[in-house]
């Protein structure tokens, strides 16, 4: 497979809401996963970045590797659900950029309460929580553009 | 529309007619008794009305008060969504906050919050409107597309292009729009719009589309060091008052046609009306995201409405977020 295919099945990956993708032939093994994953996490500099950036999002290992990089995101699952964007936008964890964050890491939240703005074109869309839960990951950073699906928090339903 | 009672009636009355309107005619249309009519207007001119009684021919509207009333807005209002239900207030924190909660308690598609002054006007990230009394617009439009939440960010040409439109209707000036909805006049800063939503992750629940436009406010009064951009008032620029209620009710008609438009045929045509209007094609541009920036020439936008920046590698960059600044 060469770097052609692999930017190909990246953009088909990421075109649909498909959050791991697994191939295996004689040749190769491709792991593709999206999202929270310490390991395997997008790097997403602009709401486009598979273009600019096609090598580092994919777990592309070789076939003796992949099975270490499939555990924490396992793990996470376990223990969490995953709260992720419905848009495409700019990620915000304050109201405004010298006030508090919404919520942090280890913080509970009741059902309703606001966790982050996603902005995009003035839209400004507060995220609330849908469920009492307990923040257990924060995945993106303050200002971070973010992709439709993107895991924006792991948390504990309470 | 909504059956704003008797009242409202009244003032729809006055409106189409030429002058005076007899006591009789109006006992008859409203199918109420003289008696009931006098009363009504008694109750109108309480709430800042000035209805002459002209003896032995009837009533005339000499005034409004100076504050926008949901009477004065909804008299023949020829809307079919934008309006449904009108509300004015005094004084309010941020009508945006107002007709969140509204909505979130159920309040229908259209539903439009007016105050006359904000003590707390929503700015982009915690940024302050300028919002004092007697002289602007500030209001809130309620909006229940079934859309996906990804498609709702096109709502924000619907407003710009509004506001746009509703300028060229009251005065002779000539608004140039921003990305992605900012609205200058002569390079400052005249409305500023900014639309929150409540969703789910695969549907709208509802948009609040924030306006504020400058329509009356005397720069003079201003301190320069509270404004983040240089920024200006219709009357500033055209020299002439602008009627606020005729500027508020073109505004909701023309929010209501675009809002139609975009229903019935999607995003494309109003956003073909914003790429007309922004000039903005072919144009310099720097970008700021946070820390990050970068210049480029504008190619378009996206159906979306992302700003689409081609880089001086050739690359090109699509831009959701940020400021946009020309260069």
């Amino acid at each position: 497979m060469d770097i052609k295919d692999l930017k190909m099945l990246i953009k088909m990956v990421t075109e649909t809401d498909i959050t791991e993708f697994e191939l295996e032939n004689a040749d190769d093994k491709v792991v593709i996963k999206r999202g929270c994953s310490g390991t395997a996490q997008f790097q997403m500099q602009a709401p486009v970045a598979y273009q600019y950036a096609p090598a580092a999002p994919v777990a592309a290992a070789p076939a003796a590797a992949p099975a270490a990089a499939a555990a924490p995101a396992a793990a996470e699952k376990e223990q969490g659900e995953v709260i992720t964007s419905p848009i495409v936008g700019t990620f915000y964890r304050a109201p405004a950029p010298d006030a508090a964050p919404f919520v942090e890491v280890g913080q509970i939240v009741e059902k309703g309460q606001v966790l982050c703005i996603v902005e995009a074109m003035k839209l400004m869309n507060e995220i609330e929580a849908e469920f009492k839960c307990k923040i257990v990951k924060i995945c993106k950073e303050n200002a971070q553009p973010v992709e439709y699906g993107d895991a924006l928090f792991v948390v504990e339903k309470l | 529309m909504k059956d704003s009672g008797v009242d409202g009636r009244i003032i729809g009355l006055f409106r189409s007619g030429d002058g005076v309107v007899s006591g009789a005619a109006l006992s008859r249309l409203l199918g109420v008794s003289r008696t009931a009519v006098w009363k009504h207007v008694k109750g109108l001119r309480a709430s800042g009305y000035l209805i002459e009684a002209v003896p032995s021919k009837g009533y005339r509207l000499l005034s409004s008060p100076k504050v926008l009333t949901q009477l004065d807005l909804s008299a023949g209002l020829a809307t079919t969504r934008i309006g449904s239900s009108i509300i004015c207030l005094k004084e309010t924190e941020s009508t945006n906050q107002v007709a969140f909660k509204l909505a979130e308690e159920g309040a229908a598609e259209g539903t439009v919050v007016i105050a006359d002054a904000q003590t707390a006007g929503k700015g982009r990230l915690g940024r302050i409107w300028l919002s004092p009394p007697g002289v602007n617009l500030y209001c809130s439009v309620v909006l229940r597309p079934a859309i996906a939440p990804m498609a709702a960010c096109q709502l924000t040409f619907l407003s710009v292009v509004a506001v746009a439109r509703a300028i060229e209707s009251c005065t002779s000036l000539k608004p140039q729009i921003k990305w992605p909805n900012d609205i200058l006049i002569n390079g400052k800063k005249v409305a500023g719009l900014l639309n929150e939503m409540n969703a789910e992750t695969e549907k709208v629940n509802f948009v609040v589309l924030g306006i504020g436009v400058n329509l009356n406010l005397d720069m003079s009064s201003i301190s320069e060091s509270l404004l983040r951009h240089p920024a200006t008032s219709l009357l500033e620029e055209g020299g002439a008052e602008v009627d606020r209620l005729a500027f508020t009710r073109a505004l909701l008609l023309e929010l209501d046609r675009l809002y139609d438009v975009f229903l019935a045929e999607g995003e494309a045509p109003v956003r073909a009306e914003w790429l007309e209007r922004s000039a903005i094609k072919g144009r310099n541009v720097k970008v700021s995201q946070g820390e990050r920036e970068f210049v480029g020439m504008v190619q378009g936008v996206d159906s979306f409405g992302a700003l689409l920046v081609q880089l001086s590698d050739g690359k090109v960059e699509t831009v959701l977020s940020g400021d946009v600044a020309l260069v």
